[in-house]
This record gives C-alpha cells, sequence and structure tokens, in this order.
C-alpha cells in the first residue's frame, strides 16, 4: 500500500524539485522531538554529517516535546521551500498534521525513530526494535548456557517499543527450551520502578539467573535491587545510554543493545536524497542494532 | 477496646488495609516475609512522606501538583552536591531549605497573588520541571566520587535496627506531622480554614501565614522525598517523580481526608499510603501482567473511597 | 389550653395525630395540624418543638410513624420523597436558599422542566415568557434573564415563590422567610403573601418574630416538644399568650437589665472611618451596652468589624484604656482584648463541620498552648465544659459537630468563643437572629452577667425592643454617620426611627 504511492510522491518530489533552479545547495528540514536528550543529539549530528557529505543545507529545528511546537516548526521549514522533510515526532498521533501540511506543498517527508500514524510517508527510519529483542534475548541464552531462571521488565504499556522489544525477546528465548521465564512485569522504562518492581519480583523468585530490561534506566534500577540478594545475575539492557555504558564497562551489568542514532540520522539522510532524486526507496528502512558487552 | 474502638470508627481505611493485607497474604506465601514487608515500607516510605505533606494542603481546601517536580529537582540538586564533594549534612540542610521556599512561593501564590491552588501549583509544577530539565541537562546525575557520596547512599539503602533508613525517617515524618497537626496551634488552624477560611480569619486566625506554611512543608516533605529516592538510586533521574502528585493525592483520599478541606486525618493518609504500596507489591508478587494492574489499582482505590464513605454515613 | 379545631372546613392539607420517633426519642405526638385555603397559619414554637420535622413530613422527607393520616384537598396520601410532594403541589420555600447562582431566573424556575421546541432544545423564548407570567402575577419586574447571582436576598426569595406558583403550588411553606431581608423587602413579601391567600392558597409561616405574625398572619399553631398546645384564629392571641404557649411558664422579665457600671471610660473612638462608616466619634464605659441600630446597609456591621479590625480603618482613632490601637486584622483585634460575635453565625461565626469544642476554643486557643507550643488538653477540656455548664448549651457532648446544635445554643457556642479570649469589650452583631424565645432570654441574661463584670459591650442591632430592653445608651447610624444619640429611657421605637430614616 504505503509501497504502491511512493512513486507519485516520488514523482510529485522530483517535480517540485526540477522546477527549481539548483543553484545554491538545496535544502532540507530535520524536525526533531527534542534536543534535550543525548539520543536526538546524535540522531541530529549524524544528519548533519551526511547532509554535508552530499551536499545539502540541513535545517534542524528543535520540537521541546511538544507536539504544537513541532507543527510551527514544520510550516517554517516548509516556508524555506525545502526538497524533503525529516520528522521525528513527538508523537505519533500528533503527527499527522504536520506530515498532511508537507503533502500540501509537495514535500516529501521521511520519519525517524518514531513513526506518523495514518498518513503516508516516503520512508520510515527507526531501529529494530524486534531484532534488537532477539539480541537481547540471545546474549542471556548465551550467558546462561541455555538454561536458567529469566525476569523480564517491561517498559511503558502500549507503546510501540515495550511491544516489539518484548516480542524479539521472547522469539529468542523460546527457541531455548531450558530457559525458564519466570515474571514479566512493567516498569514503565523509569529507574525507580525498575528498583521496587525488581526488589517485589525478588521475593516472590528469589531464584533467578537473569534479567532482560527493556531499556538501561530500569535495568540499572534493576540492579541495585539484585545487589543486595549478593546473588549473580545476568542483567541486559537496552537503549546503551552512557550511564548504561559506564555500567556494562563496570561489569554491574551484562550488557545492553544500543541503538545507532547517528546511524538513524544519516540513514535518514541518505534515503531522503533518493527521494529527492526519484530513486526507489523502501517504505520501512530498519536501522541494525548492535550488542555492547566488556569484551 | 474503647480505645481500639474509637480508633478503628475514625480510621476506617484501617479496615480496607487490613482486608488487603488478608486477601494478599493467602494469594501469595511470600507476602508475609520479613523482608517484603520491610521493601514494601520502604518502597512507601517515599510517598507517605510526599502525602503527609499534601495532607496539610488538602486540609486546608488546597491543592499541591507540585511534589512530584520538588522533588526531582531536589534529588539533582542533592546528588550535584554530593557528587561536589559537599559534606552530607551541609547537602540536607541546603535542600530541604530549598524545598521550604519553593513551596512557600506557591504559597505567596496562592495567598497574596490570589491564585487557585491548582493553578499555582500548576505553574510551579510546570516551570520547575522545565528548570530541573535545564539543570541536569535532560541527563541523570550520579551522586557517587564524592566524599559523602557512601554516606548519602546508605540513606537509600542503610538499616538501623533491623530497620531500612528511609522508613525509620518516614516515621520520624508521621509523628512531626501528627503531633503538629493534632497537637498545636497550627494544626488547629489548618482544619479550621478548610472548614471556613472566613470564619478562621474572623477568629483571629492568620490565614495568610498559615497557608503559606502549609506550602511550605509540602515543600520541605517532596524535597525530602527527593533526597530518599536519590540516595536509593545513588543517581538523580531528571524525569522523577512524574505522577507523583497524583499518587499521592490518591493516598490521602484513600486515608479518608476530603479534598474540600476541613475533614481527615495524618493517620488516614499513612494508612491510605500503606494501601497503595502494599498494592504495588502484590502485584507485582502475583505477576499481574501490566495491562490488568491499571485497572485493579483503580477498583482498589474505588473499594477504599467507598468503605470510608459508607462507614462515614452510618 | 384545649385544642380548636381548624377554622374553615375547606381543608387543604389536614394532618391528624401525626407521631414521628428517632432512635427512641418521640419528636412529634400525635400532632393535629390543618391549613384552610386563604389561610396564613403561623407555625411557632422554640427550636426543637418539632416545626421542622414537621414541614419535612409535609414535604415528603420524612415518613410520619403509623397510625396518624396525611389528607390534601380531603384525599388520604403519603409521599415517599420531596419530588412527589412538589407535583401534589406543596412547595417549600427553604431559608437557606435552593437557587443556582450562575443560572438566570428563567432557568431557575424551570430547573428539570425546561420547555423544549421541536428540536428538543431548551425553547428559551417560552422560557422567558412562561417565567415573565409567574414574576408579573407576584408584581415582580425582575428580569427573567438575570443571573440570580445578581439578585439581592429579598428578591431571590419572590423567584422561589415565583417557582412555587409555577408547579401550581396549594400549599406554600415559608421558613423565616423574612431572615436577611430589609423593611422594603419584607412588605413587597407581604403583599405577595396576602395576594396569594386572596387567591385562596394556603400558607404555613413560620417565624420567631412574633411582630410579624400578628401583621401578616390570620390563624396560629404553636408547638411544644413535639406537642400541638395551641392553635387558632389569630384574634384569640397575643404575644404574651403565644410566648406562653411556646416555652410552657411566663416569663417575668423579658429583658433583664442591671444598671451601667460608674462611668470608667474605657473605649474612645473618634473620627473612625472605614469602607461603610463616616466619622464615628462614641465613648464607651466599663460594664456598660452601648447599642447601634439603623436600616439595612447604615453601617453598623462595618462599625463593628472596624472595631474588631476585620475592616480597615481609613481614617480615625481607636482607644483602649488610654491606650491607641492599631487594628489592621481580627488577630490584632483579638490581641488588644477586642472580641466579635459576627451577624452570621453560618458563614461568619462558627465552623460547621467542626465540632463544639474545636469552635469555641478556636479564637482563644492561644491560651491554651504549653511553653512547648502544644496544646493543654485537659485545660482546653476544663474551659469548654465550663461555659457549656454555665451557658447551658444544650449538646451531648463537647465532640459533637456544631451544625446539628440548634441555633440558640450554636449562637451561645459562637459567644463562649468569643468571651473565652477574656476580652475588655465585646461587640455583638445581631447576637439574636434567628435564636428562639427562651435561648433568646439565656442570651440576655448573659449579656447582662458580662456587663455586671466590667465589660464594655458594643450591640449592633435591628430588634427594636432588644436595643431598648438592653441598651443603656443607643446610637443611631444612617448612611454610615452617627445620627443620634439617646439615653436609655429616652429612646422610642418611633425616635430611633426617625433619625433612621433621616
Amino acid at each position: 500500500m504505503t509501497r504502491s504511492r511512493l512513486p507519485i510522491i516520488a514523482a510529485i518530489a522530483f517535480l517540485a524539485a526540477s522546477t527549481s533552479v539548483a543553484q545554491a545547495a538545496d535544502k532540507m528540514a530535520l524536525v526533531v522531538s527534542t534536543l534535550n536528550n543525548p539520543f536526538f543529539v546524535d540522531l541530529s549530528n549524524g544528519a548533519k554529517a551526511k547532509a554535508k557529505e552530499l551536499g545539502y543545507d540541513l535545517i534542524v529545528l528543535d520540537s521541546e516535546n511538544d507536539p504544537s511546537k513541532e507543527l510551527s516548526n514544520v510550516e517554517d521549514a516548509l516556508s524555506q521551500s525545502v526538497k524533503a522533510l525529516l520528522l521525528n515526532p513527538v508523537d505519533s498521533d500528533a503527527a499527522r498534521a504536520a506530515v498532511r501540511a508537507a503533502a500540501r506543498q509537495h514535500v516529501p517527508v521521511l520519519t525517524l525513530d518514531r513513526t506518523a500514524k495514518g498518513v503516508m510517508v516516503a520512508s520510515h527510519i527507526a531501529s529494530d526494535n524486534v531484532a534488537g529483542g532477539k539480541l537481547a534475548g540471545a546474549l542471556i541464552v548465551e550467558r546462561l548456557g541455555g538454561k536458567g531462571n529469566v525476569v523480564e521488565l517491561q517498559g511503558l504499556p502500549g507503546t510501540d517499543p515495550t511491544r516489539d522489544r518484548s516480542l524479539g525477546f521472547r522469539q529468542a528465548i523460546g527457541a531455548a527450551p531450558g530457559i525458564k521465564l519466570v515474571a514479566t512485569q512493567p516498569a514503565n522504562f523509569d529507574r525507580t520502578q525498575g528498583l521496587n518492581v525488581m526488589e517485589n519480583i525478588l521475593q516472590a523468585h528469589p531464584d533467578i539467573d537473569a534479567v532482560f530490561a527493556a531499556n538501561d534506566e530500569m535495568a540499572l534500577g534493576a540492579i541495585k535491587a539484585i545487589g543486595r540478594t549478593g546473588r549473580h545475575v545476568v542483567v541486559v539492557g537496552f537503549d546503551g545510554t552512557p550511564d548504561g555504558i559506564a555500567a556494562v564497562k563496570s561489569g554491574a551489568l551484562s550488557g545492553t543493545i544500543a541503538q545507532q542514532p547517528a546511524l538513524i540520522g544519516s540513514l535518514g539522510v541518505e534515503t531522503a536524497d533518493k527521494v529527492i532524486k526519484a530513486q526507489q526507496v523502501p517504505a520501512s528502512i530498519p536501522v541494525p542494532l548492535k550488542t555492547i558487552t566488556r569484551e | 477496646m474503647t480505645v481500639l474502638s474509637r480508633f478503628l470508627s475514625q480510621n476506617k481505611s484501617l479496615i480496607g488495609l487490613i482486608a488487603l493485607i488478608v486477601a494478599v497474604s493467602l494469594a501469595s506465601p511470600n507476602f508475609l516475609k520479613l523482608e517484603n514487608l520491610l521493601n514494601v515500607l520502604r518502597q512507601t516510605s517515599i510517598n507517605a512522606a510526599i502525602a503527609m505533606g499534601a495532607t496539610f494542603v488538602i486540609l486546608t481546601g488546597g491543592i499541591d501538583l507540585s511534589v512530584g517536580a520538588i522533588l526531582a529537582l531536589a534529588g539533582a540538586f542533592a546528588a550535584t552536591l554530593i557528587a561536589g564533594g559537599h559534606g552530607l549534612a551541609s547537602t540536607m540542610l541546603l535542600v530541604l531549605l530549598a524545598g521550604v521556599a519553593i513551596g512557600a512561593v506557591s504559597g505567596l501564590l496562592v495567598t497574596y497573588g490570589a491564585v487557585q491552588p491548582f493553578i499555582a501549583t500548576l505553574v510551579s509544577m510546570t516551570v520547575l520541571r522545565g528548570i530541573v530539565l535545564v539543570f541536569s541537562n535532560g541527563t541523570p546525575i550520579d551522586s557517587s566520587g564524592g566524599d559523602a557520596s557512601a554516606a548519602f547512599a546508605t540513606i537509600g539503602d542503610g538499616y538501623v535496627l533491623g530497620l531500612p533508613i528511609p522508613v525509620i525517617i518516614a516515621a520520624i515524618v508521621f509523628a512531626g506531622c501528627w503531633v503538629a497537626l493534632t497537637q498545636t496551634r497550627f494544626g488547629r488552624y489548618v482544619y479550621a480554614i478548610g472548614g471556613n477560611e472566613n470564619v478562621a480569619r474572623l477568629s483571629g486566625v492568620n490565614v495568610t501565614l498559615v497557608k503559606i506554611s502549609v506550602y511550605a512543608v509540602s515543600g520541605l516533605l517532596s524535597a525530602l522525598a527527593g533526597i530518599i529516592l536519590t540516595a536509593r538510586l545513588e543517581s538523580a533521574q531528571p524525569t522523577a517523580g512524574l505522577g507523583y502528585e497524583l499518587d499521592a493525592i490518591a493516598a490521602v483520599v484513600v486515608g479518608g481526608t476530603s479534598l474540600a478541606g476541613g475533614i481527615g486525618s495524618m493517620t488516614g493518609t499513612l494508612i491510605g499510603s500503606l494501601i497503595i504500596g502494599v498494592l504495588s507489591n502484590a502485584l507485582n508478587l502475583l505477576d499481574v501482567s501490566s495491562y490488568y494492574q491499571l485497572i485493579t489499582k483503580g477498583c482498589v482505590i474505588l473499594l477504599a473511597v467507598l468503605v470510608d464513605r459508607q462507614a462515614r454515613s452510618t | 389550653m384545649a385544642i380548636q379545631p381548624p377554622i374553615s372546613t375547606k381543608a387543604i392539607l389536614d394532618l391528624n395525630g401525626i407521631s414521628k420517633t428517632f432512635h427512641g426519642t418521640k419528636v412529634l405526638d400525635r400532632v393535629d395540624f390543618a391549613v384552610a385555603s386563604g389561610q396564613v397559619m403561623a407555625l411557632l414554637g422554640e427550636n426543637g418543638a418539632g416545626k421542622s420535622t414537621l414541614m419535612k413530613i409535609v414535604t415528603g422527607i420524612y415518613e410520619a410513624d403509623a397510625g396518624g393520616s396525611i389528607r390534601l384537598n380531603g384525599a388520604e396520601i403519603r409521599f415517599n420523597n420531596p419530588r412527589q410532594a412538589m407535583f401534589a403541589g406543596i412547595a417549600m420555600i427553604h431559608q437557606d436558599q435552593n437557587l443556582v447562582p450562575g443560572l438566570s431566573v428563567a432557568e431557575n424556575l424551570f430547573l428539570g422542566r425546561e420547555p423544549l421546541n421541536s428540536l428538543r432544545l431548551i425553547d428559551h423564548a417560552a422560557l422567558r415568557a412562561e417565567s415573565r407570567k409567574y414574576l408579573d402575577a407576584l408584581r415582580q419586574a425582575i428580569d427573567p434573564a438575570i443571573r440570580v447571582s445578581r439578585l439581592g436576598v429579598g428578591q431571590r426569595q419572590m423567584v422561589e415563590i415565583a417557582r412555587a406558583l409555577s408547579l401550581d403550588a396549594r400549599l406554600i411553606i415559608m421558613d423565616e422567610p423574612t431572615d436577611g431581608l430589609s423593611d422594603v423587602e419584607t412588605e413587597i413579601l407581604f403583599d405577595s403573601i396576602r395576594r396569594l391567600r386572596d387567591q385562596g392558597k394556603g400558607i404555613v409561616y413560620i417565624s420567631h418574630r412574633l411582630g410579624e405574625i400578628f401583621k401578616i398572619c390570620n390563624a396560629v399553631t404553636v408547638l411544644r416538644d413535639g406537642h400541638a398546645v395551641a392553635s387558632g384564629h389569630i384574634a384569640e392571641f397575643d404575644e404574651a399568650k403565644i410566648v406562653h404557649h411556646m416555652v410552657g411558664h411566663e416569663i417575668a422579665d423579658k429583658y433583664p437589665h442591671s444598671a451601667a457600671g460608674d462611668g470608667v471610660k474605657r473605649l474612645r473612638v473618634a473620627g473612625l472611618s472605614a469602607p461603610g462608616i463616616q466619622e464615628i466619634s462614641f465613648e464607651a464605659g466599663e460594664g456598660e451596652v452601648v447599642g447601634f441600630t439603623g436600616l439595612v446597609g447604615s453601617g453598623g456591621t462595618e462599625l463593628g468589624r472596624a472595631l474588631y479590625g476585620a475592616l480597615p480603618a481609613r481614617a480615625g482613632s481607636i482607644e483602649l484604656d488610654g491606650r491607641p490601637l492599631s487594628l489592621r486584622s481580627p488577630a490584632d483585634g483579638v490581641r488588644a482584648g477586642i472580641a466579635y460575635l459576627p451577624e452570621d453565625r453560618k458563614t461568619e461565626g462558627l465552623i460547621q463541620i467542626d465540632s463544639v469544642e474545636d469552635n469555641m476554643s478556636l479564637t482563644a486557643l492561644r491560651r491554651f498552648v504549653s511553653p512547648f507550643g502544644l496544646i493543654a488538653h485537659r485545660r482546653e477540656d476544663e474551659a469548654v465544659a465550663g461555659y457549656i455548664k454555665t451557658f447551658a448549651i444544650r449538646t451531648p457532648d463537647k465532640d459533637t459537630v456544631v451544625a446539628t446544635l440548634s441555633g440558640g445554643n450554636q449562637q451561645k457556642v459562637a459567644l463562649a468563643k468569643a468571651l473565652m479570649t477574656n476580652p475588655k469589650v465585646l461587640v455583638l452583631d445581631e447576637p439574636t437572629r434567628g435564636v428562639d424565645v427562651g435561648a433568646r432570654r439565656e442570651i440576655y441574661r448573659l449579656i447582662d452577667d458580662f456587663k455586671g463584670k466590667g465589660l464594655t459591650i458594643i450591640l449592633i442591632s435591628s430588634d427594636m425592643p432588644e436595643l431598648l430592653g438592653i441598651s443603656d445608651r443607643i446610637f443611631v447610624l444612617s448612611r454610615g454617620r452617627l445620627n443620634g444619640a439617646f439615653g436609655r429611657g429616652e429612646a422610642t421605637q418611633d425616635a430611633i426611627l426617625q433619625r433612621a430614616v433621616a
């Protein structure tokens, strides 16, 4: 469905591009949900580097986690006649209006990291959370030698990363018959809740061997709870935040599945370039994650 | 016997707490283990401290939405000071004073500014959340590396006489709040203002001062909760305390305090926060799936409030 | 005295042998009560005599014990809820008004039964036209579109009566309808009542003001301790007779009055101006009751508040025992030794949801604090118990919620609260409003006692007999200024009124 529409959007974009004389460098805009978080700073840095390499002028606008700011950012970008819009939405539902505004001006939109619900975009570039979940599961299976009791700490219920990471993780451990999932509880991506929930789970299941936390924050909270018991437990986080990586280096965390925000930004610009040049691009581009361990 | 029956009649929510404990003990053999009970108390201590501050505010007929944001700011402040090599005592003093000052500003908005408490503290909450993000640059602040870091961490996970330190702090807070509310003029004035502010003023009560004080107390206890939370994690989270204002209000209301002001008790708030703490613990112990946890929580809060209402009307 | 049969045979409402028991206590005992078409029936009795219980049975809020009968227009009925009574043609005009302030007059009149147009939306034109009709019937020029919050107390009462008419009420019950009304408003109300009477409606009129009863009612029923002790045509009664029936014995000395103190002037007020009062100067002595009166809005309440610090003075001075006072808040007043009894018990005097004890000790709490800042509960309990005893406050115990007490007992709690601070000056604003005859006398006796103990008492009252009965001197206020002074014995009702309207 998305695929069948693509050539049309690409053709429109091509038309739009060919009507203007490309004297100065062509412009692209990146509207990013927040620059108050290192993840998105990395993402925009990756995009900037790639844009420079390909000879584009990249405008970066910060939505400050506010959907209405995002919409006005998009409008500002469109008024500067950009050739393509890279959108990292604050909220998947609220992004609809911004995408429509771009469509009215025939500017192709590519979403980064988070989707825009209910509208077509030229392409969506994001970490492959299912694959990341699988990596985490595989790491735990390997460390436990295929046998042991495992706990899963889930993120905020109802969000895409929570669902996808859990799905991948279960696929990986489901393939290892010796692994038993003894508890699955939400801790809402929050460090405090990771600590509290883990403390409580340890009361019901003192004999656990490994924990998968769907982000590093929860993993760091869980480590606190486990530290008191003195038991050796394999803990694997997700995201590869600076705190998470530090914990991996110190050995407290067995590993974390790192997203590659710079790669997301860079792939975004590369794909936008293809769209502007009216080349075929896939509707969804999964960005690989990598397992970070001490070794 | 008469003392007990009188206590029960004044604290109907205790019946709810006991019923909940019995039900959870039957469902999970792990619940009544000493270690788990200490966990419940430790986890409850933070919400309890905030809720006790909120009780003063709610008794005057006000509301404080800024408690979670004060907690986050106090945590960030404390972690920065500790990591920067400040001593434990001076850090705590500075952070608690900051909490009092921030609370007093909300109180000034409510009294001299004549802004409705909901709006005044909504403003405080929003601004403080922004300050936390600017201050922390959106990333967690590690409290380790300072001279007092180890001592600071003890506040979060240390024990005295077999009891976790956060629980001891919460117990002291409860004792202090209970005395202030039931044994001092300040407490009587808090009830009077919530009962009828106009009558209180005409009775010679310095309404402005009492109202500023309740927000200052709420700020103080939120900052204390921020210290405990940061010490437990040895790290201050910029998003810490999100939604804590509602947890605190829930504990206060479950404990039988009226949002209209003038009616309620500190003991009720203690029981209310324990009900919420026991419930969270039980949901984890019983491995209840995430989607059903919220439904269960809502239903238990409703049930507790209905039991209280029922008991009150008879 | 034998109970007289109802005057008219055309009874709208006829109660026979009505009893009501609460928790084993009989509050009504085989009461007969009837109201005929064209009758304005005064229902009298002290607080607690059973008036409101009886009316709550009539309006379906309570159910009577088995045994008696209620007939409406000859047919036996039994209401299960107030709505049924409303639609059967019985309307109650409440003391605590039942209007929604934020809605318009018309919206209030037809709340819950708004006329709808063909689209099932509210038909505003019809709503206003219908409202106009009923307000016209009362000769009221109130705009139906105006918000109720912008109306005065009297006009709100008219809206309530109009609502009763719109429900085609045949029996209208009015509970203390003149409370808070000015003289002019009272006259308008009386006009309306006469008109309703002439239209053949039956009216039950409950009031503590006996003067009004003789002006507007044509029949009387007196309740005492749950019994109907007297009933008959108004011509068969006079004030003394009614009081006799109400309290069960003769009241010998209605207004106790001892001679004023030796004339040492303690309170000197000079050129006092505040919002609502201008250039008030007077002196008041030890053991003296100085009365102030005037029309509604003439500045009595404002003067009381300014003397206490509740209203900031713009100019002038207040001296107590030779020391100038600077009063910027009630707290200053309390500290200076001034106590104040506000006009409105419910919104200014007492915290209705709090206990007798918490209310009584609120102002004087400072006295019961130990050096450690803690409240000495035993001392507080003893003081409260002492006042409950000496003031003969009828309350189950000190922890009873004050809202459940009768008006007279609440007023005594408020008075005790003021006196607990050991004041030198006591400012009383309408101390007996809404208080029944028996409690009223007790309050007068207390005031006379305080006077004997050397207190300077400032009495602000619109109750003329009371003012004349207990004041040593009387000042008349007119539009915020002093406009006349009388010594005890010089003053008459007419002379005062003349100065008040001048």
